[in-house]
């Protein structure tokens, strides 16, 4: 089962209900479009496809050429006790929740954790966090280096990230480390740059 | 599921990673399958230039060799040579010079509990065992267990079991050896099984080789123990019911690990004249550089009870800074009432022996900072930066410690 990010909660659907989950809604370019159920909004330059089948309550993951070559998660609105997506197994590998008082390592630290744990990893580094803005609001970026076991593709990611009224907004960028990730990226800012909350 | 196909991903069930407290239920179980005997007097797999001798036996070299292409190109293999040589050096202590050529061991990166050993002498140990045992004998207890395994070829004896059920069918895909099987070994919760028999065979056939390796055979009910107080202490955290007996639907091939301490304590018990080498010195030495980042990879699993018995049975009375830092790490992300005080006691307690680990300072200002001593906690992130201004989480943290 080829994984990426989040996406491999996708693909544990798609595993258990295929017609259900394998429908797409292309994201016009040049559109704003509300993401994640929230009142964020971002406007692509190019196509994308959104999955139907949502990564989380509050979260939704795009693509362009297939989740194992590109992968566009939005986490809008997770409040206090929430998990960044939808827990699978809350019983043996429960994720980590969000706290409003968290401060952006510890949000960092809390995404590290639920993709170890999601995609059974050990093999993932933070590489860069900083100072950004989502949107027009204050918060952070980050960027981190992964690989997935019985897939070994290298893979690079670059989240932004603020907290707005105690609730956390994030837009998270995955991509295999060689073409994709370049290829993508500098649209991928420009969406995190025009984000609006 | 892509390469192994939705039968494959049936048979996986009953298939073999073999050391894991609870696992699918096989057919092997039942009163009619009665597994095969091998053909008499055919040579050991460790043999010197062991050839597989039917076709059966040479499909499974075939799938098992190449399942080990991909593990040795992963990147979950460690490749620290010391620690290699060290495991490959227990191994042969325990099973003997003579038998331990047969094996090629991969140390693989993951933070689960398992080792494995495929009929073609591939050995797989994950991280997560490493950072389990607490001793020489322990390791070499699993070790010899695995080799077990191999040496009463029970992958083949498995896999004739299940194909004189399902027919030739079975041929698809039957190991899972790859480094890919971690994720649905964790996505499952337990692992993919011989019979129960075979286990318990290949339990005493462990403490033997022990035994006669010079170790003390009472390690080896004890990696059972520890593995059981682990499970209990992670679903304290959770309030949950424990773990350790589960062992019935899916989940049931092996003896529980209740049973195996009974059965293992027994046999130890009736050892003359046991050994008593542990080794705990020496296992200590060759993980010594691993503690760090394997711990780190325990912390980060979000198992708090569990990691905390694990944290504590590493220090049992000394905690080093290394594993109070770890400690700090632990409660600073749980973060319930009263964990970032208790996670700047413990960071402060590492500093105190004199570490000057630049982590320590800056898990110590992000404590302090959430437990309401902001002042406190952006000296100590200053303190953090001055000693390590390239930190990847620089400029974050000279903007959390009042901005530069």
């Amino acid at each position: 089962m080829k994984k990426t990010r989040l996406a491999a909660i996708a693909a544990a659907a798609l595993v258990a209900a295929p017609v259900a989950a394998a429908n797409w809604a292309v994201m016009a370019p040049n559109q704003p479009a509300a993401v994640a159920g929230s009142t964020m909004t971002v406007t692509p330059r190019t196509p994308w496809n959104r999955a139907t089948h949502k990564i989380g309550p509050k979260a939704e993951a795009w693509t362009q050429d297939g989740f194992t070559l590109n992968e566009l998660d939005f986490m809008a609105g997770i409040g206090p006790g929430e998990a960044l997506v939808k827990e699978r197994n809350k019983k043996d590998k429960p994720l980590p929740k969000f706290s409003a008082t968290m401060t952006p390592p510890d949000i960092v630290q809390m995404f590290e954790a639920t993709d170890r744990i999601l995609l059974n990893t050990s093999l993932f580094e933070i590489d860069k966090v900083e100072p950004a803005k989502l949107g027009s609001r204050d918060g952070f970026r980050f960027e981190y280096h992964y690989v997935v076991q019985d897939d070994e593709v290298r893979r690079k990611g670059e989240a932004r990230a603020a907290v707005v009224g105690g609730k956390l907004y994030m837009i998270n960028y995955s991509a295999p480390a060689i073409h994709y990730y370049d290829t993508g990226i500098d649209e991928v800012r420009a969406i995190m740059d025009g984000a609006r909350l | 599921m892509t390469r192994r196909g939705r039968l494959a991903a049936a048979l996986l069930a009953a298939a073999c990673v073999s050391l894991a407290a609870a696992g699918p239920a096989s057919a092997a179980d039942s009163p009619k399958s009665k597994l095969q005997a091998l053909e008499p007097g055919a040579p050991p797999p460790w043999t010197p230039g062991y050839q597989p001798l039917d076709k059966d036996e040479k499909g499974l070299w075939m799938e098992a060799d190449e399942a080990e292409r991909t593990v040795k190109a992963s990147n979950f293999v460690v490749h620290d040579e010391a620690l290699n040589a060290y495991i490959r050096s227990v191994l042969c202590r325990t099973v003997g010079d003579d038998r331990c050529h047969a094996a090629r061991i991969y140390v693989i990166r993951t933070p689960f509990m398992n080792a494995s050993m495929a009929p073609n002498g591939m050995m797989q140990v994950w991280t997560g065992l490493l950072l389990r045992v607490r001793d020489e004998a322990q390791l070499a207890a699993v070790l010899g267990h695995e080799f077990g395994h191999f040496e009463h070829r029970d992958t083949l004896r498995q896999f004739r079991d299940l194909k004189s059920k399902t027919g030739a069918m079975a041929w698809l895909s039957f190991l899972p050896y790859g480094v890919g099987l971690i994720a649905q070994f964790a996505v499952i919760g337990g692992a993919f099984e011989y019979s129960r028999d075979m286990e318990r065979d290949a339990d005493i056939e462990g403490l033997r080789f022990m035994t006669r390796g010079g170790y003390s055979p009472r390690a080896a009910p004890t990696v059972w123990t520890q593995f059981r107080a682990e499970q209990d202490a992670t679903a304290v955290a959770r309030q949950q019911k424990s773990r350790k007996d589960k062992n019935g639907g899916f989940f049931a091939t092996h003896p529980n690990s209740a049973e195996r301490v009974q059965y293992l304590t027994h046999a130890a018990q009736g050892i003359p004249n046991p050994p008593t080498r542990f080794g705990e010195t020496e296992y200590r030495a060759a993980m010594a550089n691993w503690w760090a980042p394997l711990i780190d990879d325990q912390v980060k699993l979000n198992d708090f009870g569990g990691t905390e018995f694990l944290l504590s049975s590493l220090a049992r009375d000394n905690w080093t800074a290394e594993l109070l830092y770890a400690r700090g790490e632990l409660y600073r992300s749980r973060g319930a009432p009263g964990d970032f005080d208790k996670a700047a006691g413990f960071y402060r307690q590492a500093l105190d022996q004199g570490s000057t680990l630049p982590e320590l300072r800056r898990g110590l200002g992000l404590a302090l900072i959430r437990a309401g001593h902001p002042e406190d906690g952006r000296k100590a992130l200053k303190d953090y930066l001055a000693m390590k201004p390239d930190a990847v989480d620089a400029k974050m943290m000279a903007m959390l410690a009042g901005g530069e």
